[in-house]
């Protein structure tokens, strides 16, 4: 064997707790909170209310939320997604040769969790700008990225859905979240496996069932999800922004939601102003104040 | 076994064998065509048997004769490993008339895709042994002194184990298994044979162990004797190679031909090897 270098070797010698720890954060906290995020955003089906007041909840957290997000989720999703693509350059898939369900299963669990790696990438820059530092947002935002604004979350969301190609959005969410929703599922059963949860070939057969039941729920949950935001349409955007701001003005007074412009859509220059920014935010004005004047 | 399906009507007269065929380790493999004549109720080895007797492609070109392995022919040796027909199995066990219903026009035999090439159809299957000693597949008695009447086993052991008892190495689970990738290594000049099995072997034990090792690991952690090794056993599945490369493509039950439950070795190896990390964990 060739010389390996020092980050190889230590993969091989801890290559059992990386792996167990991969498998792990798939489920806590991964999997988990995609269901938390699925069921808030299907909330979204009954109106801007339910949805902007979930999020105000959510970003009650204030200064905490940075660290949530890249404690609990985006780092351990680094993380999954990095080890997932060593894992499938390990594998040589073979289902034109042997064609069993669970070796298809198997060939699939890797494409998905490419998919979705792919996509999540593109879903957290397109919406949360993956950072929230000035310099940064003035160039992502008018590009159409870090389109999401927590304190107007329904306009936001679907006026962002909205940009682009008509339908590219969309059509890029659906196969993507759908992709994630087969991943979890069935990284759930493998996973029992993996930890010794289920052994002999009744009780797997019996957790495909629970797996299967549990991911049909949640890609209805996920559909719904989807559909509440790609389906609404300039009135419902206008509509949703007054109410937004009628729950804003609220939730400042009982502080539940802060005086953060960052967090409001078109709105974000209330601050003064660094010299070097200046010029990023006009034209980062010019785009974002757009879908307001609809 | 059930005897052979024997109602096909048109009996073909003659029988088309495509084969894999590699002069030497490393050679380059080509296809050759042979044809024979049909007889009822042949295997692929008696078919293989008229194959190098006649030792001339359909063409009519004198070749060597194809070169296999076999051993018990009855299923339970497993050096007649081979793919036919796409899949991996005896060819002892593989039933001509049985193949012919399947696909009248030839049978395709080609090597192990694990293994590699020692000539035509016999693969070299080293590494499958190797792995049985890393995980230390046997049961520890020196005959130095008497140990005693052996620990009853309890029936439902026996019931657990048997089954895994029947492994006979054929390297089936190993061959369908898309995380089970082949080594094959060449001598270097100027290098002794113990420096070359020395190299080879450290290559073996950090690759994947494969199905078989895995199961062989559960039936001897699961006998009375046996199980005085259980943690070593654990610790080399928990290392490179073992247990966490398994992607559960389920492949590996779906052709043992000894119909042993792979999978369930796999998951408890999986619950074991848990519970002996939490157990390392807390004794440093
Ligand atoms: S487990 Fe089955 S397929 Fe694998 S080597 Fe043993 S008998 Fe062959
Ligand atoms: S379950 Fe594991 S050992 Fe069996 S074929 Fe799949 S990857 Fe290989
Ligand atoms: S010759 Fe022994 S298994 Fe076929």
């Amino acid at each position: 064997m060739a010389e390996l270098t020092r980050s190889q070797s230590f993969f091989i010698r801890h290559e059992f707790g990386i792996r167990r720890l991969h498998s792990l954060l798939g489920i806590v906290p991964l999997g988990l909170y995609m269901c938390i995020h699925l069921v808030t955003n299907a909330s979204l089906m009954g109106g801007a209310a339910p949805f902007q007041h979930a999020v105000f909840w959510i970003h009650s957290l204030g200064p905490a939320l940075p660290i949530l997000e890249w404690g609990g989720i985006f780092l351990p999703l680094l993380f999954h997604a990095i080890i997932g693509v060593w894992i499938i350059r390990t594998g040589k898939s073979n289902t034109s040769q042997y064609s069993f369900t669970s070796n298809k299963r198997y060939k699939w669990q890797r494409w998905t969790g490419l998919i979705a790696f792919v996509f999540l990438m593109f879903h957290v820059l397109h919406l949360h700008g993956w950072f929230h530092i000035t310099p940064w947002l003035a160039v992502m935002q008018p590009l159409g990225f870090a389109q999401f604004y927590p304190y107007n979350a329904a306009s936001s969301l679907a006026a962002a859905m909205d940009q682009w190609i008509w339908g590219f959005w969309p059509a890029f969410y659906l196969v993507g979240v759908m992709a994630t929703v087969y991943h979890l599922a069935n990284g759930l059963w493998t996973a029992g496996i993996t930890w010794g949860l289920w052994t002999s070939a009744t009780a797997m057969q019996r957790a495909t069932k629970v797996c299967t039941v549990f991911g049909v729920l949640l890609g209805m949950v996920a559909l719904t999800a989807w559909w509440a935001a790609v389906s609404m349409g300039p009135a419902d955007i206008a509509a949703a922004r007054e109410k937004e701001q009628e729950m804003y003005d609220a939730a400042v007074a009982t502080g539940l939601a802060f005086d953060d412009p960052h967090k409001r859509a078109g709105n974000d220059h209330a601050e003064p102003l660094s010299e070097v920014d200046v010029e990023a935010v006009i034209i980062e004005e010019t785009i974002v104040v757009e879908p307001d004047s609809q | 076994m059930t005897a052979p399906e024997t109602s096909i009507k048109n009996r073909p007269q003659f029988i088309n064998v495509r084969v894999l065929r590699q002069d030497e380790p490393g050679a380059k493999s080509y296809w050759e065509l042979h044809k024979i004549k049909y007889e009822r109720e042949m295997n692929v080895i008696s078919v293989l048997q008229r194959i190098a007797a006649q030792a001339t492609t359909v063409d009519g070109k004198k070749v060597t004769p194809v070169a296999w392995d076999c051993g018990c022919l009855e299923e339970v040796c497993g050096s007649c490993t081979m793919v036919i027909n796409g899949r991996v199995r005896q060819s002892c066990s593989a039933l001509v008339d049985r193949l012919l219903a399947d696909n009248p026009d030839e049978i395709v035999l080609e090597p192990m895709t694990k293994f590699p090439v020692v000539r035509d159809l016999m693969v070299d299957r080293a590494r499958l042994f190797r792995s049985l000693k890393r995980i230390q597949g046997w049961v520890p008695v020196d005959s130095y002194y008497n140990l005693g009447p052996g620990e009853r086993i309890p029936r439902e052991d026996q019931e657990r184990n048997y089954p895994l008892s029947q492994c006979m190495s054929c390297g089936c689970c190993l061959d369908a298994c898309p995380q089970y990738q082949k080594i094959e290594l060449t001598q270097n000049e100027g290098e002794s044979d113990e420096e070359f099995e020395q190299r080879q072997n450290a290559e073996f034990d950090e690759a994947f162990i494969g199905a078989a090792a895995i199961s062989q690991a559960m039936l001897f952690n699961n006998h009375p004797t046996g199980k005085a090794l259980a943690a070593e056993r654990l610790e080399a599945l928990s290392g490179p190679g073992g247990i966490t490369t398994c992607g559960n493509a389920q492949n590996c039950v779906a052709v043992c031909p000894k119909e042993i439950p792979l999978t369930r070795s796999i998951a408890r190896t999986g619950r074991a090897t848990t519970l002996h990390a939490i157990k390392k964990w807390f004794e440093r």
